[in-house]
């Protein structure tokens, strides 16, 4: 794990004098090393200086390492246009070593110095890069969400050390801890925020829709699921409290879900769809979160990295025909399919994996979350019921808006690169192949 | 013309339906069954795995399939020759033909999802596949439409967990699974009604007519309606019984007459078969709701079979009328598309049920032993009248296009030979596989025993219907009782069930932009701009302190004296 650490810290200062494609490379690689820890069994291993981490550690850095080296892919025009592209790569680089100390730090007091630490470099590359105005006020947004939440959860962590003398994951799990359940709430609203539970989702459109591809794309792939991984470490120590007020949350996870999806149904900002169908995910994600089934967390893990990817991959989509076009707009962009003609396959396949359609991961975790909710109380297959079918609706809808018809791209634009088309099937390869491995994700806890 | 990408798939597939068939035949006659299982994962000892089961059933419906889609494929090479988008068309029927082999073949609720999903994903791709607003239009209600059974069958697989296993060849009886059981039941039932286009999901099968013929030959015709079907022919021993029965029956009676009667009216052709599709459905819907699934199975095969050669026939037609599909435009085709209409007529007849073609063994088995258990009445009223609505529109159907006197304005006349060699192809199989399944599916034949009126019911049936259909559409003059009565707006419009089912859900999307505002507005109030504003306000008061005013000052002053003096007397 250190030696993980080591290479990333030392990649970082690579950036200053090495070339993007040597940081690509690199990235890469510290993608495939990341896979070395992936183990089928569940608990923490590994252990180095503080350092170590069980499966939902390791697959989420998995999944945070291979975002980070697609958005290097991604950001071309910052490497042709000579936009500080050494910065830029730097604030990659960095962000994939914060999200490392985040997902694989054992002691909680650590885990909240680089879950903060995170955002400075999101927060840099949404106001250094990103293309309107608003931007600023997104960033501030995004800023002051996260810490009004966890400021609070940092005095948590401080009484917690008073009460057990020790922050460390797995001492904690072992032991329980025996606090009240005002603390609980302290704990648990600062992953919530980032998560985002649907009242605290304000800062979500306006940092996915105002970042660079980069920005959304590690905004959409792991910044969320540090939420959901915060929520699972956290609620581990506090499951009488889950048992007897995780109701409150799952609800509003799910009617949350289900406004979000009417709200995306009338979107025209094609990115500020996809950051609000994000929401949702991630409200049914949390409905099986508080339900602590194994359904519902091998679930949650399994729609978080599948969700991660689909977003990710949506937001590449819509910058392929940003940079082309300089629009979002849903009203303005139709008939991309006699333009794009191979382009709209990708399309059609992340739209329809957005709203779980075989045969992709999506599913099976919706299928799992569905069961948890569904084992928890009966009465939630009349949202989830409603979840499924207007998530498709708005997924086709954003397809049909986009593909379909007539266009006005009369003129003489770009085609679709090949690194684009490559793009695209990284993101495609590991959402319909792991599905033939799906106990790994299953089995974390 | 074998070389091109559209020849190749289509001897594919025709070795396919032979390989099928032979397995088939094989498996019927030493009652053998081969089951292929691929273990994903295994939670909780629910063991998820995606499953194939190929026996008798499964096979001889995949073959029927593999038939109809070479033919198809066969003649869409003609159909839609000068197309730029050729062969995303011919992998979107390919990758159909594939989703609908994966539910086939699957014993498992989760397997036959992958199968349902991608159904209703493809055939969402190949409605919408020229490119206008009502093409758009349709394939948004159909994909729609199949979502409810979609979201149906996931709340199955839910609720199914709850048993442990999500194959259906596990669980026997009903009785003795409990009353959880049959909200699977009708979770599944659900699903089926709205793949089935079944009231009240009806509305999306005429508009899917949008899509191109041989799309609707494939897709509306033998294999996506009938999914809904096949999956309650596997599941058959939980709805024989009790509620699923009576609603089954009732949803399945009232589909067939709103169809037969809303084809009568109906001015678009593709329309009429479409029409005329839902009203079979209906009619192996409603013996599925009696228990007799093998009949049920035996029409679906030889519908499939008709059903997309009429579909094939249709095409023809539009291609030699230069693309109008309307009724009106046509008359007299018969003497330019001989071949053509023949194999029409053939298709019509035998779905009437004239003696001894297709149609006659599979829907007449099924009037007879409905007969012969005699349930209800009301069933049997309307299946008779239905029988007779079918003979009437089919004969209407027949004269429009290819009776009357000769109408045309086009000059394309005449039929293309790849056109005529499928068709021709198809209808071969068309008349020879309604006798020879009878004698496949049932060796030891069907017995019935009822009186000399019910059994030649069916045939009476449809001599009244052609006789009913001569008088009303034979006749010149005859769009004169079409006057506008609000009860040919009630029966020609399919009893609003479109309007009905397409309202509700537009008066959502208003919710939608009502959640949006009030996300802008009460939810910024709320938090952010709401504590940023009572910051401002704070610190413009704290601000205010910080003036150094005088009078301030000197207040304070005044307050500190007066605290002061307090504290000094209380000590």
């Amino acid at each position: 794990m250190l030696g993980i650490f080591m290479f990333l810290f030392m990649l970082s200062l690579c950036t200053f004098v090495c070339s993007w494609e040597v940081i690509q490379f690199g990235l890469f690689f510290v993608s495939f090393l990341s896979l070395l820890f992936i183990y089928r069994f569940s608990g923490f291993n590994c252990f180095s200086l503080m350092l170590g981490g069980d499966l939902l550690s390791y697959s989420l850095f998995g999944l945070s390492c291979w975002i980070c080296s697609l958005m290097l892919m991604a950001s071309y025009k910052v490497y042709k246009n000579n936009n500080e592209k050494v910065k830029f790569s730097f604030l990659v680089v960095l962000s994939l070593v914060f999200l490392f100390l985040s997902f694989c730090c054992l002691d909680l007091l650590f885990f909240y110095v680089s879950f903060e630490s995170v955002l400075i470099p999101t927060l840099l590359m949404i106001i250094g890069w990103g293309g309107q105005p608003e931007r600023l006020q997104a960033g501030i947004y995004m800023l002051f969400y996260t810490l009004c939440a966890s400021l609070p959860f940092l005095v948590g962590i401080f009484s917690l050390y008073g009460c057990e003398g020790s922050a460390v994951f797995y001492y904690l799990e072992l032991k329980g801890v025996s606090m009240g359940w005002f603390w609980f709430f302290v704990f648990v609203v600062a992953f919530l925020v980032k998560l985002p539970m649907f009242l605290f989702h304000l800062w979500l459109p306006k940092a996915h829709v105002e970042a660079p591809i980069a920005g959304s794309m590690v905004l959409a792939g792991v910044l969320l699921k540090l939420g959901g991984y915060g929520l699972f470490r956290v609620l581990w120590l506090f499951q009488s409290f889950v048992k007897s007020q995780g109701g409150w949350l799952v609800s509003v996870g799910l009617i949350g879900g289900l406004f979000t999806s009417f709200i995306c149904m009338r979107q025209v900002d094609l990115k500020s769809l996809i950051a609000y169908s994000s929401v949702g995910h991630m409200g049914i994600v949390l409905g099986g979160v508080m339900t602590l089934s194994s359904w519902g967390c091998g679930g949650a893990l399994l729609l978080m990295v599948a969700h991660g990817l689909c977003s990710s991959a949506l937001f590449c989509l819509a910058n392929v025909v940003y940079e082309r076009f300089f629009s979002r707009s849903l009203v303005l962009l139709s008939g991309m399919m006699s333009v794009f003609p191979s382009l709209a396959l990708w399309w059609f396949l992340f739209c329809v994996f957005n709203m779980a359609a075989p045969p992709s991961m999506n599913l099976f975790g919706e299928i799992s979350l569905m069961v948890s909710l569904v084992g928890w109380s009966e009465w939630t297959v009349v949202c989830l019921g409603m979840l499924s079918f207007f998530s498709a609706y708005y997924s086709l809808f954003m397809f049909s808006s986009t593909q379909h018809g007539k266009s006005w791209a009369v003129f003489c634009i770009e085609g679709v690169n090949f690194r684009e088309f490559l793009l695209l099937l990284l993101h495609l390869v590991p959402l319909n192949l792991l599905i033939l491995n799906l106990d790994l994700w299953l089995y974390w806890f | 013309m074998f070389w091109s990408v559209y020849g190749l798939w289509a001897l594919f597939l025709l070795l396919m339906f032979v390989m099928f068939f032979s397995f088939s035949l094989f498996f019927i006659f030493s009652d053998f069954a081969v089951f292929v299982e691929y273990y994903l994962f295994s939670m909780n000892g629910c063991p998820v795995e995606f499953m194939m089961v190929f026996d008798w059933v499964s096979l001889m419906f995949l073959s029927f399939v593999m038939l109809i889609s070479s033919v198809v494929i066969f003649y869409s090479e003609e159909y839609m020759e000068g197309d730029e988008n050729l062969n995303r068309f011919c992998y979107l029927v390919l990758l159909f033909v594939l989703s609908m082999g994966l539910l086939i073949l699957s014993p498992n609720l989760i397997s036959i999802l992958l199968g349902w999903d991608g159904l209703g994903l493809v055939s969402y791709c190949l409605v919408i596949y020229y490119q206008n607003n009502r093409s758009l239009n349709a394939g948004m209600i159909t994909v729609l439409s199949n979502r409810i059974g979609d979201v149906g069958i996931l709340i199955g697989i839910v609720w199914m967990l709850n048993f442990g296993n999500w194959n259906y060849f596990s669980y026997v009886l009903l009785e003795d699974m409990g009353s959880e059981f049959y909200w699977v039941g009708g979770c599944v039932v659900l699903a089926a009604l709205t793949k089935s286009a079944q009231i009240p999901f009806s509305a999306w099968l005429p508009a899917a007519m949008a899509a191109p013929t041989p799309v609707s030959a494939l897709v509306h015709s033998s294999t996506l309606v009938t999914a809904g079907v096949y999956l309650l022919i596997r599941l058959s021993q939980y709805f024989s019984v009790g509620v699923f029965s009576c609603v089954l029956m009732f949803i399945s009676c009232m589909t067939m007459f709103m169809s037969g009667l809303g084809a009568n009216y109906e001015m678009d052709m593709k329309k009429v078969i479409a029409l005329s599709t839902l009203s079979q459905l209906g009619v192996m819907m409603l013996s599925i709701s009696f228990g007799y699934w093998k009949l049920a199975y035996f029409h679906m095969l030889t519908h499939a079979l008709f059903k997309a050669l009429l579909f094939l026939c249709a095409g023809s037609v539009i291609h030699s009328s230069g693309g109008a599909q309307d009724l009106r435009y046509m008359g007299g085709m018969i003497e330019f598309s001989p071949v053509v209409g023949s194999c029409f007529n053939l298709a019509n007849l035998s779905l009437c049920g004239i003696p001894f073609l297709a149609g006659f063994y599979s829907k007449d088995l099924i009037l007879e032993n409905v007969s012969f258990f005699n349930f209800n009445f009301f069933i049997f009223i309307f299946f008779s009248v239905s029988i007779g609505l079918t003979a009437c529109y089919s004969f209407r159907l027949f004269f429009y296009i290819m009776g009357r006197n000769f109408f045309m304005f086009f000059s394309n006349f005449g039929e293309g030979s790849i056109v005529s060699v499928s068709i021709i192809f198809l209808s071969f199989w068309a008349v020879i596989m309604g006798s020879t399944l009878m004698w496949i599916l049932f060796p030891i034949p069907c017995f019935v025993f009822v009186p000399i009126f019910y059994s030649v019911m069916g045939v009476l049936c449809v001599i009244v219907g052609l006789w009913m259909g001569l008088i009303l559409w034979g006749v010149s003059g005859s769009y004169l009782f079409l006057t506008g009565k609000s009860v040919n707006h009630f029966l020609g419009l399919m009893w609003f069930l479109p309007w009905l089912s397409s309202n509700p859900l537009l008066s959502k999307l208003s919710l939608g932009g009502y959640f949006l505002s009030s996300d802008l507005s009460w939810g910024e109030w709320m938090g952010p701009q709401g504590v940023f504003e009572g910051m401002v306000i704070g610190s413009s008061i704290f601000q205010w302190f910080q003036d150094n005013n005088l009078k301030m000052y000197l207040v304070s002053f005044a307050i500190w004296v007066i605290i002061f003096t307090f504290l000094m007397l209380m000590l």
